[in-house]
């Protein structure tokens, strides 16, 4: 049982003052401006919620969302099964542990805005690698102008970016079994599936947790990547809910981008809200 | 070991071959994520624009020579590891204080406060771009490096305090009452008892603040339209009608070394295992 003390407050309010800063004084602003009709920041006129009737009025909207959905539902069955695969393939060994882990941590710490540009060389038909194997076996790869090619780029990249993070944190939660619970099991007769499921799925529950909230979070709100690919081509058939609203900003029409990220923004706050809720559901039925 | 032998089970045909197969799916694998790189390692090292004296695809130092003849790329690579550090030194500071609070106390509206983290690491900072633009110019905060190590504590801040309550949470509470009935004061407790016992999660954290507050790109760009440009935009500016593709490539890979180095730090760390509470 914690200590109940309103003073741990003071240890919090760093945090909350820096956060503040950064997070909620902005976040008013966004909310401020998104019912102006804004030329400078000062000429601008009230509008009221002309901007907000204008966005949810369109199809847009529902279809930015539906593709942003799709790419984070494709996102987390790709990359979880994948990534909880390669940590229960991570060798014991000190050396090849730790080798293993360093390939998978590598596509983290590149520059977002690189990613793209390095896929792009890598499946480039005059000296990419990939490119040239399609070449080789006469696939015509043609991520500009067809809609399914561009979408099967995106998640390739995506998921060779990410599921290093999705391997690394499911890694360190099954490193936490102690290994007379194997022992056991072995004692037992349990068989591979039953050692997973009720042994080493259990143990996993809090690092995926923190996977899920960033894969989901990150995934809905690509940005810097996709747009690297083909700038939410062709069609529009890549058009993110983050690219339409970098569109809005590039394009200058801050009334319109205020209205749009606030929408975004209730989106992001009901889902962290549902994972919450899902999260602490879970770990109730874990104790 | 005796241990270990116990729960490998006796070397049969099967055994071998299913070992055989986890070695080849590995070595599939580092062959995957390895492969694009290798693709821009091999690039950085080639010429790849028309030159009078070399034919495109020759083998070159020229791009990394180019590289360090350039003080507007050196610089933002400085540029980039100072804010950097700078977050993580910020993160650090501020997150272990909250962490420990939300680790060891119930008090009133601590599950807001974990609602708001996890809300603040999920707000997409191209919904804060333009008011965090402003925000900054008032506060005389536009291309400083300490800018951006302010402005990505948004999501580096709720992670920071996520990894150090789970690490913090391992350490029993006896821990603290001992010292605090030594006479040690919180700083004191902080700085000489806590700090020590979860280094591990210390690498940890400040290992997830580089790499966020590193590849960051939509802020990093905003905050420095005119000067101190961080490495990302660095090499954003080499694209243009010809774009030297050797040249960014060797951009690129410099890039990646603190990053590397970072990791092969922290490797054990970070598999040492945490639970998350949100």
């Amino acid at each position: 049982m914690k200590q109940q003390s309103n003073a741990a407050w003071w240890l919090a309010l760093p945090a909350i003052a820096l956060l503040g800063l950064v997070g909620f004084v902005p976040l008013v602003a966004v909310i401020n401006y998104s019912f102006f009709d804004i030329f400078t920041l000062d000429s601008r006129f009230w509008v009221g919620a002309e901007w907000y009737a204008a966005l949810v009025g369109t199809p847009d909207l529902y279809a930015a969302l539906g593709r942003s959905l799709l790419f984070t539902t494709l996102v987390l069955l790709i990359q979880f099964p994948l990534g909880v695969a390669i940590a229960l393939l991570i060798p014991q060994n000190t050396i090849a542990k730790g080798a293993v882990l360093m390939i998978l941590a590598l596509p983290l710490v590149v520059p977002w805005n690189m990613i793209p540009a390095i896929w792009l060389g890598f499946i480039n038909t005059d000296y990419g690698f990939l490119g040239q194997m399609f070449e080789a076996i006469g696939w015509d790869f043609d991520y500009k102008f067809t809609a399914m090619h561009t979408w099967m780029l995106i998640l390739a990249m995506d998921t060779w970016h990410w599921v290093g993070l999705v391997a690394i944190l499911a890694h360190s939660g099954l490193s936490t079994v102690p290994q007379t619970y194997y022992l056991a099991a072995k004692i037992d007769g349990a068989g591979r599936w039953a050692v997973f499921r009720h042994i080493q799925l259990p143990k996993l529950h809090g690092v995926l947790t923190m996977a899920l909230i960033l894969r989901v979070m990150d995934s809905m709100m690509i940005y810097t990547e996709a747009f690297g690919i083909n700038a939410g081509g062709p069609d529009d058939a890549t058009s993110f809910l983050s690219l339409e609203l970098g569109e809005d900003i590039a394009a200058f029409n801050y009334g319109p981008a205020a209205a749009r990220s606030v929408v975004y923004l209730l989106i992001v706050m009901v889902v962290a809200w549902a994972l919450q809720i899902l999260s602490r559901r879970q770990s109730r039925g874990a104790l | 070991m005796g241990l270990a032998n116990l729960v490998t089970p006796a070397k049969s045909g099967g055994v071998i071959i299913l070992l055989g197969l986890k070695i080849l799916a590995l070595i599939g694998l580092a062959i995957v994520m390895v492969a694009p790189l290798a693709q821009s390692v091999l690039l950085s090292f080639m010429s790849t624009l028309p030159r009078d004296d070399m034919a495109v695809g020759t083998f070159t130092l020229l791009n990394y020579r180019n590289l360090f003849a350039d003080p507007a790329l050196i610089g933002s690579f400085w540029n980039s590891l100072t804010y950097v550090t700078f977050n993580i030194v910020i993160c650090l500071a501020a997150g272990l204080p909250a962490a420990y609070a939300i680790s060891r106390f119930s008090f009133v509206g601590d599950r807001h406060f974990l609602l708001m983290l996890l809300a603040l690491r999920i707000t997409p900072p191209v919904v804060l771009s333009l008011p965090v633009f402003l925000l900054f110019a008032k506060l005389n905060l536009l291309n400083n490096p300490i800018g951006i190590a302010l402005v990505h504590c948004l999501f580096n801040i709720p992670v920071t305090i996520w990894i150090l309550e789970s690490f913090i949470s391992t350490v029993p509470k006896e821990f603290d009452e001992t010292a605090f009935l030594d006479g040690y004061s919180t700083p004191e407790f902080f700085v000489k008892f806590l700090l020590p016992i979860i280094a591990p999660g210390i690498a940890v954290a400040a290992f997830f603040c580089f790499i966020f507050s590193w590849v960051e790109v939509v802020l990093a760009r905003i905050l420095t339209s005119t000067g101190s440009k961080p490495i990302p935009m660095a090499i954003e500016s080499l694209f243009g009608f010809q774009t030297d593709v050797g040249l960014v490539m060797a951009v690129t890979i410099l890039s990646l070394l603190p990053g590397v180095l970072l990791i092969f730090f922290v490797r054990n760390h970070v598999a040492k295992g945490f639970q998350l509470r949100i």
